[in-house]
């Protein structure tokens, strides 16, 4: 597994305590590779999101592991599970928050800051080339809250890739889009993808938009019941 | 220190300056409470300088008797709220004998101001029908005046009493109808009556004292007296008021035959108002710095909630949690420190006002470390009572928050 970037093993989740207790995975294996961009689809409540936010680092497993570049998830603390979303993973998330406090080039900084308290030159340059390279650059100075819904998930996906993550995980990161605006945000995705050499695991329920992934992965009840990789766009 | 920590202070007046109407009201809340601790302390401290300079200020601090006289004179007094110089004036008291050896070994402690050798006698004066019952006081009026600056305090007669002088009480004058210049009879335990000239008249504003006291020098009352080389008090100023009762207790120690009195002792009762006093100004200062403390710790409460949603996405970018605790600490520090800073102006204002309007006796005093004692308190206080909201923010699960929305 000369390429494996992210091994999930034996994954299982339990949500509540006692009776009210559920299992929402039930035991899932999957690898993904360097530069992938796999699409994870299933039904409301099959587990997709609960699978993201384990690879997320965001919550615990009950049983089973996630190891990403070589570090099993499970050894962290809080702190050491914060610093690793910071510096490895890049969010976007399907409701775009970004911080009104902050203007449009702030905000795709604030991964930078929350590492490095302050913006070097260099950094300010290379948010105004991601932010030149979603469309946004005349936009730099504007209260976030100021632009529209479709630029916002734009600079989220610039912050998203301010810190050169290795991997970014996106959740309905078009579910809250129009059509229009849906295309753009994901050629956006699609290109940083190539670009950057990230890798992109994306949540969705639109069927159509995971076919244009180089994989796709379906979960229901919390199981993985079709990978399908396509040969077609594994060249690039 | 890491550097995180800008960041921590620039999400923390972004948090702030969102909220600019909140921030403002809780920034006047503490500044308000600022103030009335200023006023208040201002106040109290006035107060009780004036009322310490009153009680001491025309008296000696510490009075060395005999230690034989003074406990039957103690023992004699019930009510116990006496001033040192009535209880002086209660009855002769035994000599002292070594009293130059005393007076070296007093003059050489720096810390005190003035040594004044004393010798007392009681008598009778009489005028015409009327008598009047009298402290004659031997002392040298120029170490005398600066205890009871009494050359300031002549009302009839010449101004700089010369040494041997006759000095009266003003009502012991009026009581007498007698003026400078005129003569009047003493009559002394034991000894044939005389007459004597009165030079002058003074008013020592101490009702006390001017009914009872014929003033003369301390070679001439011996004489009278015919105690000799001997006198019945020491009475000493010190420079620091404060400090007299452990002068006292010290040159007690060092005068085991003799009985040393502070003027705290003889004025417990006055002094134990005035703790009474500071107490109650205590408390409501505690009080005010409480309600402080909770004016901040329920306006960062609900920022808190407010912020909810920032500090989830914060979270889930990596931000931790200490930092999120940071952040709401930081807001706490500011609304303190901008609150105190108002304040402690507010409070100066409401103490110039007072001065200006209300035109009391006395003045404000605002110590430097009273001063200091509220703005730490203060802003110490302020910063901790965003501890609360800050740990329960800092909790705030990133999953929640995403999915949600």
């Amino acid at each position: 597994m000369d390429n494996g970037l992210i091994q999930i093993t034996d994954l299982v989740k339990d949500y509540g305590e006692g009776e009210a207790r559920t299992r929402v995975l039930k035991g899932i294996n999957l690898d993904f590779e360097c530069g992938e961009f796999t699409a994870l689809i299933g039904a409301s409540g099959s587990g997709k999101s609960t699978l993201l936010n384990l690879i997320g680092a965001l919550d615990r497993a009950t049983a089973g592991k996630v190891v990403i570049d070589g570090t099993d998830l499970s050894d962290l603390n809080d702190d050491e599970l914060a610093l690793f979303r910071n510096r490895t993973l890049g969010f976007i998330f399907q409701f775009h928050f970004l911080l009104p406090q902050f203007t449009v080039l702030e905000n795709v900084l604030i991964p930078y800051l929350i590492y490095a308290g302050q913006v070097t030159p260099a950094m300010e340059k290379r948010a105004m080339e991601l932010l030149d390279r979603v469309g946004l650059s005349h936009r730099r100075d504007n209260r976030a809250n100021a632009i529209s819904g479709g630029e916002q998930q734009r600079v989220a996906v610039a912050r998203a890739l301010i810190n050169q993550p290795r991997i970014i995980l996106a959740d309905e990161p078009t579910g809250n889009l129009d059509t229009a605006n849906t295309e753009n945000v994901f050629n956006l995705l699609r290109e940083m993808n190539g670009q950057y050499c990230t890798s992109m695991i994306m949540v969705t329920h639109d069927r159509e938009l995971a076919q244009r992934g180089d994989r796709v992965v379906e979960i229901s009840d919390g199981l993985v019941i079709s990978d399908v990789l396509k040969d077609s766009s594994s060249e690039g | 220190m890491k550097r995180r920590v800008f960041f921590e202070m620039s999400l923390a007046r972004r948090f702030l300056a969102e909220n600019r109407a909140q921030s403002f009201l809780i920034i006047m809340g503490i500044a308000i409470g600022v103030a009335v601790m200023v006023f208040l302390s201002a106040l109290i401290d006035g107060l009780q300088a004036d009322l310490i300079q009153k009680t001491v200020g025309r008296s000696p601090h510490i009075v060395i008797s005999n230690a034989e006289n003074a406990a039957a004179d103690a023992a004699s007094d019930v009510n116990g709220n006496r001033t040192l110089l009535l209880d002086a004036t209660q009855k002769t008291l035994r000599p002292i004998v070594d009293w130059r050896n005393v007076a070296t070994a007093l003059r050489a402690d720096e810390r005190i101001e003035t040594v004044l050798p004393v010798v007392d006698g009681s008598g009778l004066i009489r005028r015409g029908q009327v008598s009047r019952a009298i402290l004659l006081r031997g002392f040298d009026l120029e170490q005398a005046n600066r205890i009871y600056d009494i050359n300031n305090s002549i009302i009839a007669g010449n101004r700089s009493a010369p040494d041997g002088a006759v000095l009266i009480g003003k009502s012991l004058a009026e009581d007498l109808g007698i003026g400078a210049g005129d003569p009047i009879q003493l009559e002394l335990p034991g000894r044939d009556p005389l007459i004597i000239m009165v030079d002058g008249v003074f008013d020592l504003g101490v009702a006390a004292i001017n009914q009872r006291w014929l003033v003369m020098d301390q070679r001439r009352v011996a004489a009278l007296l015919g105690t000799g080389d001997r006198i019945s008090t020491f009475e000493l100023q010190v420079y620091s008021v404060l400090d007299a009762e452990l002068l006292a207790r010290e040159w007690a120690a060092r005068l085991p035959d003799l009985k040393v009195e502070s003027w705290q002792e003889s004025n417990a009762s006055l002094l134990s108002a005035l703790s009474s006093q500071s107490s109650s100004s205590y408390t409501i200062q505690f009080f005010v710095l409480l309600a402080v403390t909770l004016g901040v710790a329920s306006v960062l409460a609900i920022s808190a909630v407010q912020k909810s949603k920032e500090i989830g996405i914060l979270k889930a970018i990596g931000i931790r949690t200490s930092s999120v605790s940071r952040v709401f600490m930081f807001q706490g520090l500011v609304l303190g420190s901008l609150g105190t800073l108002v304040g402690i102006g507010l409070g100066l204002a409401m103490s110039q006002a007072f001065v200006v309007f209300a035109q009391q006796s006395y003045n404000l005093l605002l110590k430097p470390v009273t001063t200091a004692v509220i703005i730490t308190t203060t802003i110490l206080a302020a910063t901790l009572s965003a501890y609360l909201p800050a740990r329960k923010v800092s909790r705030i699960n990133p999953i929640e928050v995403i999915r949600n929305g």
